[in-house]
C-alpha cells in the first residue's frame, strides 16, 4: 500500500541584484525615466508576483556592488519603517516594494558618494554565497512538515572577473550540493561563469536582448518553479562553454598550466601561482642531483 | 452504485465559487483580496498562464496559448482552459480575422494586478489612525482563537464543562449536519458528519464552518458579496494589527460579531472601533488543503498540536490534559490508562470498526493521527509507523468487499464466435465488467451499452448478409 505523507512545499527565491551596471543604465533615458528606474520596478514586480503565487512562498533579495553586499528583502535593521501604501496594494507587497527601494537607494547612492573606483568588479559572487547562508538558515528553521524549494535568481550586467572565479566555483558546487537551483539573468553581457553555474545546478540561463522588457523575461522564464519548466515550453538552452578563462590575461584555454595547490589556471607559465601564492619548484629535481655529483668529485 | 464510504463533503474554494451564479462571482471579482484569494488556489500551470497575460491588454489566440506548453502538457491545458472558464476568469472571444482567442476577465485583471502593484480598488480593512492603547500580543490572540474555537467543539462532543454557545452557532451546526435533534427529545446529538469534522484539522474545521454559515448568510439579511470580500480581506491580514470598524456597515458589523464569537477576530468590546483578526482567520481561503495555521501552531501553539506517540505495538501515547482531545482519541482507541497529563490507549480492529461503523474514514484516522504527532516523531521519519497506517486502512477494506456496479446482461447468445466477437469488443472498450463462457453471458456497464449494442446490430446485419 502506497501511503506518502504530503510535505508542504515552501519556494524560496533568493534574488541577487547586480547594482554596478547601475550607473551605466542610470544615464540611458526610456520614457521619461531612466532604464535604471524600469529594471527596479520589474524586479520588484517579480519577487511580489513570485509571493503571489502561494502564501507559503518566500522572497529575499540580496544587491551587491563593487564594496559591499546588503540584503534588501527581509531587511536587516529591524525596525520596521513606516511605508506607504498605494491603494489596493497588498500589504506585504507594499512591503517589499519600499524594503528594496530604501536599500538599493542606500547602497547606489553610497556608491556613488565613494568616487574611488579602481576596484569596479562586483562582488557578486559573495553575494550568492550570503544568499546561499540565507537559504541554509531558512532550511533549517522551518518546521518539519515543510519542504523547501530554494532556487538563486541572478539579475547581473557586468562582466565575469576572474579575480572572483574561485568563490563562483565554490558558491555553484555547493548550491549543487544543497539541491539549489541557480538561475541567471543577464542583461547586456554574457558571463561564461555564470553559464556554467547555472548549467551545474540544472537552473536556467538567459541573456536578454532587450532591457526593457526586463519584467516580461522574468515572468515568462524565472516564475515557473524548476519542477513545473518541464511542462512548458522555454528557451532553448545556450550551449555552455566549458573552458575556463586564464586568470593571467582572462582569455579562454583549452590547454593551459593548472596550479596545483588552487587549481588556479594560467595560460602561460608562471613561477609563482597568482591567485595563492605557491611558488613552483618544477626544476629542482633536475638540479639537485647535478649538484651532489659535483662535490662528489671535488672530494 | 457503489457502497462508497460517505465522506463529509468539504469544498475547497473553488468548488465553492463554482456553485455561486455567474453574476456573484463577477461582483466577487471586485475586489483585490477575492482575486488574490482566488488566484493563489489555482493550478501552477494556470497561475503561469495567468501571470503572462495579466499585463497585455487584449485578447489572445488560442493558437499562441497552446503553444506555450510542451506537447505532452496538452491535457493539463484543457483541464486549465476548463477551469479558469468555470471560475468566470476568462471568456472566449471572437478575434479579428476570426481567430478564436482568451481574454482575461477585466475587473479580475485590474484588481490582480491592483494587488500586485497598486492602483486597484480599494482595501475596505484599515489600521485606525490613532494605536491602541491597549494593543494586544499575538500570544493572547492565539490563546483567545483556539479558546474560542474549542468551546464548539467540546459543545460538540458533549463534554459539558464549559458554557453553552450561542444559537447562532448552535444553528449552523444543525444546518451543516453535524449535530441533530432527535425527535423526542431536548438534547442535540452529533452526527455521522460531526465525527468526521471532529477528526479534521482545524483550519478545514473553520473553513468547513464558514462554508456552512455563508450559505445561511442572505437568510440571516447578510450580503453574501461583502461577507466573502470581508473574509478574504481578512485571510490577507497582518496578525497583531488592529483594523478599525469605522468604514464597516451594518451587516458588516454583524458579520463581525459572529466571527467573533468563533474566534476569528478579536474584540475587546462591542463599541471599541478596533479589532484583530487571529491566527484562525488568517489564510483561511487556501481551505481544507493547507493553511499555515497548522505550521505556525507547531511552533506557537504547542499545547494544541503534536501530542500523540504511536508505537508499532499499536500503542497510543497522547500527552494532553484536555478532555477534548482525549474524547477525540477515544473515537477510535481503546483507552487503558489516564494519567494527569497522559493518556495510554491502544488501536485494535474492534475500536477502528466502531470508528468506521460511526461513518469516519480509515484515510480520516491516519490522517488525524499524523496532524497531531508529537514534535518527537517528526525527527524520526516515518511519522506515523507504516504498519498502523497499512492497517488501519486494511480493516476499513475489510468492510467493504463487495463492489456494486450498474450493467446490462447480454445472454442467449446463438453461437460462441457471436459471444467471443461482442465480448472482445466491450473487452477494448473498456466497457466489460465481468463475463462467463459457460452459459455465455456477458454485463457490460450502462454508458458502454449503447456503444456495444449498436456493434452487435452491425455485427449481426453483417453477418446476415
Amino acid at each position: 500500500m502506497e501511503d506518502k505523507e504530503e510535505r508542504i512545499e515552501t519556494s524560496l527565491v533568493a534574488i541577487v541584484i547586480d547594482a554596478t551596471p547601475a550607473k551605466k543604465f542610470a544615464s540611458q533615458p526610456l520614457d521619461g525615466s531612466s532604464m535604471m528606474n524600469r529594471i527596479f520596478d520589474s524586479l520588484i514586480a517579480f519577487g511580489n508576483a513570485h509571493l503571489m503565487q502561494a502564501s507559503h512562498n518566500k522572497l529575499a533579495i540580496i544587491a551587491c556592488n563593487s564594496k559591499s553586499t546588503k540584503f534588501l528583502y527581509p531587511s536587516m535593521d529591524g525596525n520596521s519603517r513606516s511605508y506607504q501604501n498605494r491603494p489596493g496594494q497588498y500589504d506585504m507587497f507594499a512591503k517589499v516594494d519600499s524594503d528594496v527601494r530604501h536599500g538599493l537607494g542606500e547602497l547606489i547612492l553610497n556608491d556613488l558618494t565613494d568616487n574611488d573606483s579602481t576596484k569596479s568588479d562586483s562582488l557578486l559572487g559573495g553575494a550568492m554565497a550570503r544568499a546561499l547562508c540565507y537559504i541554509h538558515r531558512v532550511q533549517r528553521e522551518l518546521s518539519l512538515s515543510h519542504q523547501l524549494k530554494p532556487r538563486v535568481l541572478v539579475v547581473s550586467g557586468s562582466c565575469d572577473s576572474a579575480l572572483q572565479y574561485m568563490t563562483f566555483m565554490n558558491v555553484f558546487f555547493t548550491a549543487q550540493k544543497e539541491n539549489v537551483v541557480i538561475d541567471c539573468c543577464m542583461m547586456d553581457t554574457d558571463s561564461g561563469l555564470l553559464q556554467q553555474g547555472c548549467d551545474i545546478t540544472g537552473g536556467q540561463y538567459l541573456h536578454i536582448p532587450s532591457v526593457a522588457g526586463l519584467l516580461e523575461y522574468l515572468l515568462w522564464v524565472f516564475l515557473p518553479s524548476p519542477s513545473c519548466r518541464s511542462k512548458i515550453v522555454l528557451p532553448p538552452p545556450t550551449k555552455v562553454d566549458y573552458r575556463a578563462a586564464c586568470f593571467c590575461h582572462h582569455k579562454l584555454v583549452d590547454i593551459g598550466w593548472v596550479c596545483s595547490v588552487c587549481l588556479s589556471i594560467f595560460c602561460k607559465f608562471s613561477i609563482m601561482c597568482t591567485t595563492c601564492n605557491t611558488e613552483f619548484k618544477l626544476n629542482r629535481p633536475a638540479i639537485v642531483p647535478a649538484k651532489s655529483k659535483k662535490r662528489a668529485r671535488i672530494e | 452504485m457503489s457502497v462508497q464510504q460517505r465522506t463529509l463533503d468539504c469544498k475547497d474554494l473553488h468548488e465553492y465559487l463554482k456553485t455561486l451564479s455567474a453574476t456573484v462571482l463577477d461582483r466577487l471579482y471586485n475586489h483585490p483580496a477575492t482575486c488574490l484569494a482566488v488566484f493563489r488556489e489555482l493550478p501552477e500551470l494556470s497561475r503561469l498562464y495567468i501571470m503572462r497575460i495579466l499585463f497585455v491588454d487584449q485578447a489572445v489566440p488560442k493558437a499562441i496559448m497552446g503553444s506555450w506548453v510542451s506537447p505532452n502538457s496538452a491535457k493539463e491545458l484543457e483541464d486549465i482552459v476548463k477551469l479558469l472558464t468555470e471560475l468566470r476568469l476568462w471568456q472566449e472571444v471572437e478575434m479579428q480575422g476570426g481567430l478564436k482567442g482568451w481574454l482575461l476577465n477585466p475587473t479580475f485583471r485590474r484588481n490582480l494586478k491592483g494587488a500586485l502593484l497598486g492602483g486597484g480598488n480599494e482595501w475596505s480593512m484599515k489600521p485606525p489612525t490613532d494605536a491602541d492603547p491597549k494593543a494586544r500580543g499575538i500570544a493572547i490572540l492565539d490563546e483567545y482563537a483556539m479558546g474560542r474555537w474549542e468551546c464548539v467543539l467540546h459543545f460538540m462532543v458533549g463534554s459539558h464543562q464549559h458554557e453553552v454557545i450561542s444559537s447562532d452557532a448552535l444553528q449552523i451546526l444543525q444546518h451543516a449536519g453535524l449535530m441533530k435533534k432527535e425527535p423526542g427529545e431536548n438534547q442535540l446529538t452529533i452526527t455521522r458528519d460531526g465525527f468526521q469534522f471532529l477528526l479534521m484539522d482545524t483550519s478545514a474545521q473553520v473553513w468547513y464552518f464558514l462554508l456552512q454559515y455563508l450559505d445561511t448568510a442572505t437568510a440571516r439579511g447578510l450580503d453574501l458579496i461583502d461577507c466573502l470580500g470581508f473574509l478574504f480581506q481578512l485571510s490577507f491580514s497582518t496578525l497583531g494589527q488592529d483594523y478599525s470598524t469605522d468604514s464597516m456597515s451594518d451587516g458588516l458589523q454583524k458579520f463581525l460579531q459572529h466571527l467573533r464569537e468563533f474566534g476569528l477576530v478579536y474584540q475587546r468590546k462591542r463599541k471599541d472601533g478596533r479589532f484583530y483578526p487571529t491566527r484562525l482567520a488568517l489564510d483561511i481561503a487556501s481551505g481544507p488543503k493547507k493553511s499555515m495555521l497548522n505550521t505556525m501552531a507547531a511552533t506557537s501553539l504547542n499545547q494544541s498540536s503534536g501530542y500523540i506517540v504511536v508505537e508499532t505495538n499499536y500503542r497510543v501515547y497522547a500527552y494532553t490534559d484536555s478532555s477534548l482531545q482525549v474524547a477525540l482519541i477515544a473515537l477510535f482507541c481503546e483507552l487503558m490508562y489516564r494519567f494527569p497529563n497522559l493518556v495510554v490507549g491502544i488501536i485494535t480492529r474492534e475500536s477502528v470498526r466502531q470508528a468506521l461503523r460511526s461513518g469516519i474514514t480509515a484515510d480520516q484516522i491516519v490522517s488525524f493521527l499524523r496532524q497531531h504527532a508529537h514534535p518527537e516523531c517528526y525527527k524520526e521519519p516515518p511519522v506515523l509507523p507504516s504498519t498502523i497506517a497499512d492497517q488501519i486502512k486494511l480493516w476499513a477494506i475489510e468492510r467493504d468487499r463487495f463492489v456494486y456496479k450498474e450493467g446490462v446482461l447480454y445472454n442467449q447468445f446463438d453461437s460462441q464466435a457471436d459471444f467471443e466477437i461482442l465480448k472482445n469488443y466491450a473487452q477494448e472498450r473498456g466497457v466489460l465488467v465481468w463475463h462467463t463462457t459457460h452459459g455465455r453471458k456477458m454485463v457490460v456497464t450502462k454508458e458502454g451499452h449503447e456503444e456495444v449494442r449498436k456493434f452487435w446490430k452491425r455485427h449481426s446485419r453483417n453477418g446476415s448478409m
